[in-house]
Order: structure tokens, then C-alpha cells, then sequence
């Protein structure tokens, strides 16, 4: 039993700080374990929780997905004003859908067949998604938006979000791609080492593609959820959480090097990182000033991580 | 610089390490005389590295003495008291050039200014002593396995004048480059330096060293003089059992049905390759390195762009890929087993079931799931001689044999009909290598037909039924198990000429 969980906290050494904080801002802060609160907490970083499971499977792969952002940003562009000309809510789900898988597919098979390094060219593919974006709107926020999307942003289950069990389905989804797979297996394999899976007889270019292929979709997911979340389709709504999203999956324990790591461990770092700026801010205390802080426990979070996994051997 | 030699100049007394409680080197002692050349010998993980690193001061010892000219120093700092070694892994900078990097320990020059003319003269009084015509201002990339090799040793001796410790020196170096650096072994043995020699290869220890200690799970299990030691008995202390004779394999029958054919094969670095193997047969591929042996395999398999035709089973293969071989039974079993083999912080449940998924696992319900993949890894690697603490634990962890055999695993848990094995025993100690001689027998007699890719020539000796002898690309040479002859088959794989085309 307690050799369990010091396991279990070594392959997570996210869960106790987030416990910790959760219960040191119950304490502190009358406003932190309010009904209101838990459900805009839980609405806000839906949509992150979504693009940090494309990253991580980017991540895992041993690649990175800048693109995830704008990603985000163009699909919900894209989503609200075909919503707005068509009035339909799945007309707009499909186009977020099918502008992130584009984008996504556009990454992979530049990084996957021609070669291109993952950095270059999903900064490049960001570049153009966000200009796209700002294009389509005009630079403002999308009018129009269907009364039943304002209704899903604000549907809630016993308290939680439809949005949140929106992601949670998400996430549950990758999960099993993830770990019942030969796909999911050989993302991991080939993460781990790109030559040996080649060796191996695995086909790394189809797995390269499909991966960020995947990576984009969830980026229009996000993309779409954003819309319920905010009420509008707004061109930079991504833009700004690309850092978030990945210290999320760092802070959870993914590694960049590919091949270690786990969606529900940046299920954890989403959470970390969502308790810490809300009991923030309800602890007055200023934006920049939070910025600092979660700097630091990215340093700290990295550092533990490494300190754990050296320890295993 | 020519000492005593009746005082030793490196006394070891009950050298002990211990890591975390665990006995690594147990109590060792030894003299070390001037001009004298100590063969350290052991399996993977007798101790020998550890023991190197107490002895130039990388590692603290946990207990014992350590004593230089008779005086005990009390910590050990290598370069300071004269000793100095030359380590497994290369660690030289392959963007500096070859004085900059002989010299990198100690600049010449004053602290804000390096003195580049000294430095070029120290590299080249160093490469002279030495014999050998390298250029100090060459980028040490651009140069061979063997001459950085010569570069890592004047490195070292530029650093120690009384004690060098050579570990594993030759492994990435050419017969003739061995040779080479034996001669420089004479010289600096006639200058009274004195050499610590650790080695897999037992016939090198017989050509250099005059005396030998055996290590065995840490402790000094044997030590004296080599001469009138004979290579078997040297053997048996190393493994701590009497190794059989490998069963011989002795002549296959010529009615085994063709299984693979080559014709014209030609890549970038091997061109007009022809052969053909049949079941039940070991064909070995001698040759120097960088005779296209693996660029031969890789363009077999579709790992580097090549034409020519390649029969399995008598049909003419379209699509030349690791997977439409694999679909045909046909494995490849790469040289570099860290870069291109393993996947080493994955387990080595992950790492064995690789190449054939399904035959470790049953999936029912929605095609989905690895359910039974644990146990039945668990027992192939006990069938494989695996010794793992559990089968989760990660691939690095291993020591190489074990790798090599996790590695040789994956493949033969494809069942494959034909298998390509690069360099199979490459870096692993006497035991596994004795295992997997024997694997490779049983699977022949099995009716697989197997082509062996050695640098080392006595293992292919021991192992095929026939031997093709590449240089430069091409196959220059074939010779029967009845024709086997070492000195021939070297001479034809060394010479320059394009001539001699024997069969």
C-alpha cells in the first residue's frame, strides 16, 4: 500500500503539490471552494486541457507542436463564421474540426514526409493560422454567435461544465489511443528512439503524420470550445496560452525527449497550473507577479521530475 | 626515463568500492612495475571500469590504499601522481582539432592568452613519439576510428609519464590499426611506462600483456604471470565455470533450399553484391571496417536507397522495406544496438515485443488492449537467458550483453526463416557471447538461414558453414568451412589491390 503510493507519486509528483494547493487555497481564500468559483475554474482551462493533450502526444512522439495556439485561435475564427452565416452549431463544430485536422495534417506531413524539423515548421504553420485568423475577422471578435452555443458554455452536470466533460471525453479518448494501441505504442516507441523504431519495421512517417495530424484537431476542438466558453469567436484567443499550455505538460512530467511520459500526468499539470492562478487571484495577488510564480515552479516542477527519475534507476 | 625496476611504481593494496551497500570491487591488490603490462580481465560488470576509475581518480575508494612510488597518496588525482587512462567512449571534441584537443587539459600560454604555435609543437613532438603521420590542425572528426584513437592515447601520455590504463582500446579499431597501436604498447613498455590493459579479446592480452589479474563479480579471483596460462583455463576464471567447446556446426547439407539471393545489389557503399544463402546455413561476412558490410544489410532492407534484385524464398522482392521483410520473415539485427537498436528508456517488455506485437498478446474485445503481453515477455526472456530484476525495468539499465540480448529477442520472437545479424556479440563478455554462439546453431539446425557480419574473425570461424569475404564495397572472396584459413581470409580482406578475385 505505501509502496504504492510513494510509486505512484514518483511517476506523479504533481498530485501532492496540487492537493496541497487545493487545500492551502480552501483555506485561505472564503471564495476558493464556492460552487462559482470551481465552475469557472473548470470552464476557463477546458480549453487548455484539450490543446495540452495534442501537445503531449507531440511530446511524447519527441516532437513539439507550436502551432497548437493559433491553431485554436483560426479554427474558432473559422467555427463562428460559418456558425453565424449558417446559424447551425454542427455546421461550426465540423469547420473547427476540419480547419484544425488541415493545419495539423499540413504540420505532419511537412515534419513527417518531407523531413522539415518539428520547431520551424509548426512556428512557421503558427505564423499563418494567426494571420488567417486576424484576416477572416477583420480583427474583432466574431457577431453571432448561436444562442444554443451560449447555452453549452453555460450547461452545467452536478456542477460540472459541459465543456470540462466536453475535454474529459477528450482526454479519456487519447488516453485509450494512447495505452491500448499499437499506435499508441509505437508514438512511445518512436519517441523513445526514432532510428531503432525505423529497424523495427514500424512505420514512422505514418505515425509522425497521424500524430500532429491529431495535435490539429484537438486544436479546433479547443478552438470550438472556446466559443461556448467566451460567447464570441475571438481571433487571438489562442494565441496567449501557448506557454500554458506547455508548462502544463512539462509541469506534469512529459519530457521533451520523447517517450516518457503520460496524458494523465498533464492532466495533472492542467490542474496544478489552473488551481495556482485562480487561488492567485482570488489572493489579490497581481497578474505579472503570478506570472513570476509559476516560472518558478516550472523550474521547481522540471527539477523534481528529475530528481525522481534519477532516483527510480 | 628509464626506473628502477626493482621498486614498483603503482602498489594497489585491497582496493574496495561499494555503491549504496552493494560490493562492487572487492578487496583487489597488485604491483604494478615499470615496463610491465597488466592484463585486466573480466566479464561485463566484474568491476574492471570501477577499479580503473579508483585508479586515475575518477571514483573515491571505499577502502584500500593506493600507492605511487611506494608513497601512499592519499586522494588520488590521476594526472597529478602520473596516471592517466584512456577511456571506453572516446571523449574527445569532434569539432577541435587534434592539438587543441591533446592539449585542452592543460593550455599553453598564459591564463588570458593560448600559446596555439606551443601547443602545435607539443601535438607534434606527441604524434612523432608515437609514429604516426597525423596532421595537429585536423578536425578531429574528420579523421578514423584508429587515429582518434592514437590522438585519445597522446592525450594521455601527455598527462602521465608513469602509469597509462587502456580500456577497451580496440574495439572500433582495424586489424591494422590494432597492430599499430600494439607496436606503440612495445615502445612505451621499452620506456619503462607501465600499462594497465583491459580487454574482451583474450589473443590481444596474450599479445601484450606479461601478466594478468581476473575479475570475477568484484573480486581478484586470480593473478601472476601470463606466460604458461593457457587461453581456456583464463577463460574458466572469468566465467567461474568451464565453458564447453561451442557445438560445432559442421557442414550443412547442399540440399537446403535457397532461402535468400542477392543479385547486383548495388548502393553507395557497396556495389555489385551477389549471393545467396540456403536453410539451415551460416554464411559469415568478413571484412575492415568500412567495407560496406552494414551498408550492404541496410540496402537489403531498404534502409538506404539501392537497385539490384533480392529473392526471398525464391520470390523476387518489389517493395524493399524492414516491414515487407518482416511480413516475409526476414529480420535484420542492427551494428549500433544504442542508435538504431533500442529503445532505451522504454522497458524491456516494450523493447522485446517491438517487432511482433502479436505473439505476445491477446486481444479479444475491440481489437484493443496488451492484455498478457507482461507474462508472456517475462517468460521468452527467461527462455532467453535474460537476467532482469523485473521485465519493467528500462532497457538502459542493462548491461550489455543483456541488451544484446533483449535486442536479439525482439527478432527472434518474429520467427524469422532468414535473419541478417550485424555484429551479434559486439561489446557483450565471454558468457553471453558463448550463449548467443549457440543460439545462432540451434536456430540454423532449426532450418534458418543466417548471415553473420563479424569484425571478429574467430567467432565466424566458429559459427559458419561458409564465409564471403568483403573489401571496399565488394565481395572479394569466398571461402568453405573445409577452406577456413584466418591469415588468408584477413590478407584478402586487408589487401589494397583490386586484384585476386579468388572463389
Amino acid at each position: 500500500m505505501i509502496k504504492a503510493l510513494s510509486e505512484s507519486v514518483q511517476t506523479r509528483p504533481v498530485a501532492p503539490v496540487l492537493i496541497a494547493l487545493f487545500i492551502g487555497f480552501s483555506l485561505f481564500s472564503p471564495y476558493f471552494l464556492t460552487t462559482g468559483n470551481m465552475e469557472a475554474l473548470l470552464t476557463a482551462n477546458s480549453v487548455v486541457l484539450i490543446a495540452s493533450v495534442g501537445m503531449t502526444l507531440v511530446f511524447l512522439l519527441g516532437g513539439i507542436d507550436l502551432s497548437i495556439s493559433t491553431v485554436i485561435s483560426v479554427s474558432a475564427v473559422v467555427s463562428g463564421l460559418v456558425m453565424a452565416g449558417t446559424g447551425s452549431i454542427w455546421w461550426g463544430a465540423m469547420a473547427a474540426m476540419s480547419v484544425g485536422l488541415s493545419v495539423g495534417l499540413v504540420n505532419g506531413l511537412l515534419i513527417g514526409l518531407l523531413g522539415l524539423t518539428p520547431f520551424i515548421t509548426t512556428m512557421a504553420t503558427q505564423l499563418i493560422a494567426r494571420g488567417v485568423a486576424f484576416v477572416l475577422s477583420k480583427g474583432i471578435a466574431v457577431q453571432g454567435t448561436p444562442y444554443g452555443m451560449l447555452d453549452f458554455g453555460f450547461l452545467t452536470f452536478h456542477g460540472i461544465p459541459a465543456v470540462t466533460l466536453t475535454a474529459l471525453l477528450v482526454v479519456a479518448v487519447c488516453m485509450l489511443l494512447l495505452t491500448l494501441t499499437d499506435w499508441g505504442r509505437h508514438v512511445m516507441l518512436i519517441g523513445s528512439n526514432r532510428n531503432a523504431a525505423r529497424y523495427s519495421g514500424i512505420n514512422v512517417r505514418w505515425v509522425e503524420v497521424s500524430v500532429y495530424s491529431v495535435s490539429g484537431l484537438l486544436g479546433g476542438i479547443a478552438g470550438f470550445i472556446s466559443i461556448a466558453t467566451l460567447g464570441n469567436a475571438i481571433p487571438g484567443v489562442g494565441d496567449t496560452l501557448l506557454l500554458i499550455i506547455i508548462g502544463a505538460v512539462v509541469l506534469g512530467g512529459t519530457t521533451m525527449e520523447g517517450g516518457e511520459g503520460s496524458i494523465g500526468r498533464t492532466v495533472l499539470g492542467v490542474g496544478l497550473l489552473a488551481v495556482l492562478i485562480s487561488g492567485l487571484n482570488l489572493l489579490g495577488i497581481p497578474f505579472y507577479d503570478q506570472l513570476i510564480i509559476q516560472g518558478l515552479l516550472i523550474f521547481l516542477g522540471t527539477w523534481l521530475a528529475m530528481k525522481l527519475s534519477a532516483r527510480r534507476h | 626515463m628509464l626506473q628502477d625496476k626493482a621498486h614498483p611504481l603503482l602498489s594497489v593494496r585491497n582496493l574496495t568500492k561499494s555503491f549504496s551497500g552493494k560490493l562492487v570491487v572487492a578487496g583487489i591488490s597488485f604491483d604494478l612495475y615499470p615496463g610491465q603490462v597488466i592484463g585486466l580481465v573480466g566479464e561485463n560488470g566484474a568491476g574492471k571500469s570501477t577499479s580503473k576509475n579508483m585508479l586515475c581518480g575518477l571514483l573515491e575508494p571505499t577502502d584500500g590504499q593506493i600507492l605511487v612510488n611506494g608513497q601512499t597518496v592519499e586522494s588520488n588525482e590521476g594526472h597529478a601522481h602520473g596516471i592517466s587512462a584512456v577511456h571506453q567512449e572516446l571523449s574527445l571534441f569532434g569539432s577541435l582539432t587534434v592539438a587543441e584537443n591533446m592539449c585542452i587539459g592543460a593550455l599553453p600560454g598564459s591564463r588570458l592568452r593560448v600559446d596555439w604555435q606551443q601547443m602545435q609543437c607539443i601535438a607534434r613532438e606527441q604524434l612523432n613519439f608515437l609514429g604516426m603521420d597525423i596532421d595537429p590542425d585536423a578536425a578531429v572528426f574528420s579523421l578514423g576510428a584508429g587515429q582518434q584513437q592514437i590522438v585519445e592515447i597522446g592525450k594521455a601520455l601527455l598527462h602521465a609519464d608513469k602509469v597509462l590504463i587502456l580500456d577497451e582500446p580496440t574495439t572500433s579499431l582495424t586489424a591494422l590499426e590494432r597492430e599499430k597501436l600494439f607496436r606503440i604498447l612495445d615502445k612505451l613498455k621499452e620506456r619503462g611506462m607501465a600499462i594497465i590493459f583491459i580487454s574482451h579479446f583474450l589473443e590481444e592480452i596474450y599479445r601484450v600483456c606479461d601478466s594478468y589479474i581476473v575479475l570475477r563479480d568484484g573480486h581478484q579471483v586470480a593473478g601472476g604471470a601470463l606466460a604458461g596460462v593457457s587461453r581456456r583455463k583464463l577463460e574458466a576464471l572469468m566465467v567461474g565455470r568451464a565453458l564447453e567447446e561451442s557445438a560445432d556446426h559442421g557442414d550443412v547439407s547442399d540440399t537446403g533450399t535457397e532461402a535468400l539471393r542477392v543479385e547486383h545489389l548495388d548502393s553507395a557503399d557497396c556495389r555489385d553484391i551477389s549471393f545467396a544463402v540456403r536453410h539451415g546455413e551460416v554464411v559469415g561476412i568478413a571484412g575492415l571496417m568500412g567495407a560496406g558490410r552494414t551498408e550492404m544489410a541496410e540496402a537489403l532492407f531498404g534502409l538506404r536507397p539501392s537497385t539490384g534484385s533480392v529473392h526471398v524464398q525464391g520470390a523476387l522482392l518489389t517493395e524493399r522495406s524492414v516491414a515487407a521483410m518482416k511480413a516475409l520473415d526476414v529480420c535484420y539485427l542492427p551494428e549500433d544496438r544504442r542508435n538504431n537498436g533500442l529503445f532505451l528508456n522504454r522497458p524491456v517488455r516494450e523493447n522485446l515485443s517491438a517487432a511482433a506485437i502479436s505473439r505476445f498478446i491477446r486481444r479479444r474485445l475491440l481489437k484493443l488492449g496488451f492484455a498478457g503481453e507482461r507474462l508472456a515477455t517475462q517468460t521468452f526472456s527467461r527462455a532467453m537467458g535474460i537476467s532482469i530484476p523485473h521485465i519493467d525495468v528500462k532497457v538502459d539499465a542493462l548491461s550489455g550483453g543483456n541488451q544484446q540480448k533483449v535486442l536479439l529477442g525482439r527478432w527472434l520472437a518474429s520467427e524469422p526463416k532468414v535473419l541478417i545479424l550485424d555484429e551479434p556479440t559486439k561489446g557483450v563478455d565471454i558468457g553471453a557471447k558463448f550463449d548467443i554462439h549457440n543460439r545462432i546453431g540451434e536456430i540454423a539446425r532449426a532450418g534458418a538461414a543466417i548471415v553473420v557480419i563479424s569484425s571478429d574473425l574467430p567467432e565466424l570461424l566458429q559459427v559458419s558453414h561458409r564465409i564471403l569475404v568483403m573489401r571496399k564495397g565488394r565481395i572479394v572472396g569466398e571461402f568453405r568451412r573445409d577452406q577456413f584459413d584466418s591469415v588468408k581470409i584477413i590478407s584478402l580482406a586487408a589487401s589494397t589491390g583490386e586484384e585476386g578475385l579468388a572463389t
